[in-house]
């Protein structure tokens, strides 16, 4: 028991200082270059200095693999033993004990269950979020960062856009230098406001034509902020790091469907309202219109 | 300011306008609705005198949603023009008073609760031509949508899910012309002073 514990200690400590090392990786990539890396080359330095990092990261990693394994998962729920007679405690002081006992009990268990389910889970689905590609001329052509694009390649790209829909216009402006925020008119039903990171969707507000082009504020109307709900899990779903046109361009073609927003009934119950909202979801793949009950 | 149908409601026969009122009050909160205060659309309607030629009429009309503005309408026989302006254009009117001289007994109002239920808001209006009861008007708006034909099937449906079958398939007709064009405050206007109208004129034959 006592060696259990320790082991434990030591492994929640391992897991410590791999998260703290992870934050110096990506405060030191934050900050990028820093006055301290000199004139010549600056580039260079910073990049060791990476390397260094991200080695320490990796030594970290696995001194946590190893002290995680070294543990061993309880054997089954926990048994209350004697403390169960605390119930029949008689001096009044220490009749709280029990209730306080069950609680923690209760806690205990649930986490038990909880993680149990997790780590199935996590061991049937990868989680390696790194797309790898293995042969070095595939890996040229990718581009490396979604997040880092020259401003020319997204406005040719938004512009693709602008002229594949005739009763979609779109308008840019650009507050932050690099990312352009877009504002999509669709016909005469709503607005969209998009904030782009590179060639990545990073924001989206669904609004009335009337309303302001303010980014932070939801709409007034339930429907749109239904749609901005919407429109949120969409942009998680075609979210494609390779393929970042692709991304944006199956975004836009879904968007451009609430064009018959108030006018579509529901695909599945052939109704326009339910709960007073007309269907404000659309299909990821058809694009059919369906209430959110129904989907 | 969304697209607005206005609907009459007629009253049967054993039951008075403050019960029917009552009826669609208990209707519309039993869907959810929360009562969002009172409202009141009023007409007054002005003649010119015989020394301007041909007789001109002007309504003046009022409705709570814009309270700064006064909307009026001039009907020279042959075309009817609208006129949007805001609240002084009432003291105009009174200096006008040697040419445009309002018609006795003929103010026009509708009053009474407003509701809001999802994006729609719902108005239960009693009319009274010059206090005399004559009628319901029930005033329903989406707010979101600004062309009737996007959501003419929309607010249809919503129409007969609470007004049951009176309400009638195709819009009415002052929208059935605008159905493609963007929906402004006048158009509620002129739709009240369509109703107000005929409200009138069973007035007179009475």
């Amino acid at each position: 028991m006592e060696r259990d514990v320790e082991q434990l200690h030591a492994a929640l400590n391992a897991v410590k200082i791999l998260r703290s090392n992870v934050g110096y990786v990506f405060e030191s990539v934050s900050n990028g270059l820093r006055a301290d890396h000199g004139e010549d080359g600056k580039d260079a330095k910073f990049v060791t200095e990476l390397q260094v990092l991200l080695t320490t990261v990796n030594n970290n990693l696995r001194d946590v693999e190893n002290a995680v394994s070294n543990l061993t998962s309880p054997p089954g729920a926990f048994n209350l033993g004697n403390t169960t007679y605390l119930s029949q405690e008689t001096t009044q002081e220490r009749q709280a004990l029990y209730g306080q006992l069950v609680n923690s009990y209760k806690w205990t268990d649930k986490i038990r269950e909880y993680s149990a389910v997790a780590g199935h889970i996590l061991q049937t689905n990868s989680i390696s979020k790194t797309y790898k590609t293995f042969s070095m001329t595939k890996r040229r052509k990718t581009q490396t960062s979604i997040h880092n694009v020259p401003p020319d390649v997204i406005e040719n790209h938004i512009s693709a856009i602008d002229r594949l829909f005739t009763d979609m216009t779109i308008t840019t402006s650009r507050p932050f230098v690099l990312n352009p925020i877009i504002q999509v008119s669709l016909g005469r039903v709503l607005k969209a406001i998009i904030a782009f990171k590179g060639l990545m969707i990073e924001w989206v507000v669904i609004k009335a034509h009337a309303e302001s082009n303010d980014i932070w504020t939801e709409s007034r109307y339930r429907v749109f902020q239904k749609v901005t709900e919407n429109s949120h899990a969409a942009m998680c779903h075609f979210y494609a790091p390779t393929m970042p046109e692709l991304g944006v361009r199956s975004f836009m073609h879904w968007l451009h469907s609430y064009i018959t927003l108030f006018s579509s009934p529901c695909k599945k119950c052939a109704n326009h309202l339910h709960s007073n909202l007309p269907p404000t979801w659309r299909d990821l793949r058809t694009l059919e219109p369906y209430h959110e009950e129904c989907k | 300011m969304g697209v607005t149908v206005l609907q009459q409601f007629p009253i049967v026969e054993q039951r008075t306008g403050p019960s029917t009122i009552e009826l669609l009050t208990k209707r519309i909160v039993a869907l959810g609705a929360t009562q969002q205060g009172q409202f009141l659309v009023d007409c007054e309607t002005y003649s010119s005198v015989p020394q301007l030629g041909a007789q001109k009429t002007v309504h003046v009309l009022h409705n709570s949603e814009q309270p700064a503005t006064v909307f009026s309408i001039l009907e020279t026989g042959s075309k009817t023009i609208p006129l949007i302006t805001d609240g002084l254009f009432d003291l105009l009117m009174m200096k006008m008073s040697n040419f445009y001289q309002s018609k006795k007994q003929t103010k026009v109002e509708s009053k009474g609760p407003r509701f809001e239920i999802g994006d729609f808001s719902v108005k239960l209006g009693s009319v009274a031509v010059s206090q005399n009861f004559k009628g319901i008007l029930v005033e329903v708006e989406y707010r979101p949508c600004i062309v009737p034909a996007m959501c003419w099937d929309l607010i249809r449906e919503f129409l007969q899910g609470f007004l049951g079958s009176s309400v009638s398939s195709t819009p009415p007709p002052y929208l059935q012309n605008k159905m493609q064009e963007v929906y402004t405050p006048n158009d509620t206007i002129q739709q009240y002073l369509e109703h107000f109208t005929v409200y009138r004129k069973s007035h007179f034959k009475m």
